[in-house]
């Protein structure tokens, strides 16, 4: 290891476990550098914490800003960014606030933070011109099993045993009730964002196989395999003609490699 | 490789998230505008308003995230990344930090020190290489700030700073605060700083507010720390003006990224930075017409 790679490995330690005095001797600055050094250590913890927190407002609104900060501040220690945007940093982070303590008062934690951390980047995304009932038909009958759709960006899918989107709901809408029962009950949902906005919808069971699979990038043949297993009567058609008069959908290939019609 | 392009003389400002909506709607009259790429990268709808203003407004791009001081390398997917929102707004400018940022497949949000060194300087000339070649421009590199410096450092930063230009041909951006604060923090004088870097490499100019701390090295003693989070100092302002007289006028840059204010306030200090280099220019043209 060249004496350049050492020093950065070391310095690397101290930023993201908060040691200073460990590298000290490498420094001047002032009369005790470990002091001055402290001074990146704080600015890595401060900058990425901030960034943590301001990327889970409704969380921070769920369990109460000390609770995250404190979550924030050890996931900052065991997780570094992988890369240089901020922005999408935190991904990981419902996964590891549902292993915090306390955290198992909340059995929906993880699953509203996760919401939470989409529509964050659902806000940020962009509607792409839409692909039209015309362009669909387009495509030759038979090659349409075969073909996949691309959507728009801006969407995310989620399955979860609560019903988290009227909490968040509640949250977006700043005016709490009193009282709020959270009934336990499985809901499929799909949102929506763009140019700062974003909404949801409910889906049944089959709807959401569908466009997951579809958002998947399967084939529609695959993707209707896929809501039939959840409901036989379902209708693929019916689906299909849903998506394209939502919007949804922005581009359609004969196969999947997504060729252009 | 693209050579840079004609910059306005009028100062220009850091364009913030927070801001960018405001500057759509109402087309401040500011010289030109710099951004962090790593805040678009992710950001479609930004990056969607931010072609819109590089259709008015000269573009500087500065990145934060590419870490030409890393033993690991330059990171090459933030690189192509960054190259194509290059190829989208077509900035004027493109620069970046002497500093390091990444170890392995992390990234430490930080822009942390070097040691001034032979080691350095050929891991930096390599990468700013790689970086200029992965751009296909020019890369300006910065002076840092700094609060430490290495023991074991061989020259200081401007003799570094020196060599780097000698053997690579790059430009440097000089940012007037950080010189400001490093001199502050490290015990040097400013001036002389100035005087010793090579002013013909010298094409950008920065200034941003800094945040004076108790110095808990120096008991009794005062650290100024570089928040951006405040309007340029008096003293850095003085020092502009000295940098201008060294530098010529350049391009000139007000940051601000903490604490962010009403984009009126940034727009205030960008008028003042082109009021100071009046005083510099008016002296000149009188002389020229005098003759």
């Amino acid at each position: 290891m060249s004496p350049l790679a050492d020093v950065q490995r070391r310095v690397r330690d101290a930023v993201v476990l908060g040691d200073a005095a460990s590298v000290a001797s490498l420094f001047v600055g002032g009369t005790d550098a470990a002091q001055r050094l402290a001074i990146h250590l704080r600015h890595y913890r401060t900058s990425l914490v901030t960034a943590v927190l301001g990327r889970f407002p409704a969380t921070g609104w769920l369990v109460g800003t000390p609770l995250l900060e404190d979550a924030a501040t050890q996931f900052v220690r065991e997780h570094p960014p992988s890369a240089p945007c901020i922005g999408e940093y935190g991904q990981r982070f419902p996964q590891f606030l549902a292993t915090w303590p306390g955290a198992e008062r909340v059995p929906y934690l993880r699953a509203f933070a996760d919401l939470d951390w989409h529509l964050g980047r659902l806000a940020l995304a962009i509607d792409l011109p839409v692909l039209t009932r015309d362009d669909l038909a387009a495509v030759p009958a038979d090659d349409l099993a075969n073909a996949a759709l691309t959507i728009q960006p801006g969407t995310h899918y989620a399955h979860t045993e609560w019903p988290i989107d009227e909490l968040m709901t509640l949250c977006l809408s700043d005016a709490a009730p009193a009282q709020f029962t959270l009934a336990d009950t499985e809901i499929w949902i799909e949102v929506r964002g763009a140019r700062g906005s974003f909404r949801f919808a409910r889906l049944t069971a089959a709807e959401f196989s569908f466009r997951v699979a579809i958002a998947d990038g399967l084939p529609l043949g695959d993707a209707a395999q896929r809501a039939w297993d959840s409901d036989s009567t379902f209708d693929p058609g019916l689906g299909l003609a849903a998506i394209v008069d939502g919007g949804l959908a922005t581009s359609i290939g004969r196969n999947l490699l997504g060729v252009q019609p | 490789m693209s050579s840079i392009h004609h910059m306005p003389s009028r100062a220009g400002v850091g364009l913030r998230l927070p801001h960018i909506e405001e500057a759509v709607a109402t087309q401040p009259s500011v010289g030109w505008l710099e951004i962090h790429p790593e805040n678009f990268l992710a950001n479609p709808h930004a990056t969607e308003l931010l072609q819109e203003l590089a259709g008015r407004y000269p573009i500087s791009v500065h990145t934060v995230g590419l870490s030409v001081g890393s033993v690991s390398g330059v990171d090459r997917a933030h690189l192509k990344r960054v190259r194509a929102l290059i190829d989208r707004v077509d900035p004027v400018l493109v620069s970046g930090h002497l500093a390091w940022s990444t170890h392995g497949a992390e990234y430490l949000n930080d822009l942390l020190p070097l040691p001034f060194d032979e080691e350095t300087l050929q891991l930096v000339a390599r990468h700013l290489q790689e970086v200029q070649d992965g751009l296909g421009r020019p890369y300006l590199l910065e002076n840092p700030s700094s609060y430490v410096g290495f023991a074991g450092s061989t020259m200081t930063e401007v003799q570094f700073l020196n060599e780097l230009v000698d053997r690579t041909g790059c430009r440097l951006l000089c940012d007037v605060s950080n010189v400001y604060v490093s001199a502050h923090n490290m015990g040097y004088d400013a001036h002389a700083y100035l005087d010793g870097l090579p002013a013909e490499a010298i094409t950008e100019l920065h200034l941003g507010g800094f945040s004076p701390e108790d110095d808990a090295a120096t008991p009794g003693g005062t650290v100024l720390i570089d928040t951006h989070a405040t309007e340029v100092a008096s003293p850095a302002w003085d020092l502009y003006a000295y940098a201008l007289g060294r530098f010529g006028l350049k391009p000139t840059l007000i940051e601000w990224d903490n604490d962010i204010p009403a984009f009126t306030t940034l727009l205030g200090q960008a008028a003042v930075a082109d009021a100071v280099a009046a005083t510099m220019i008016e002296p000149e043209a009188r002389r020229v017409a005098a003759r």
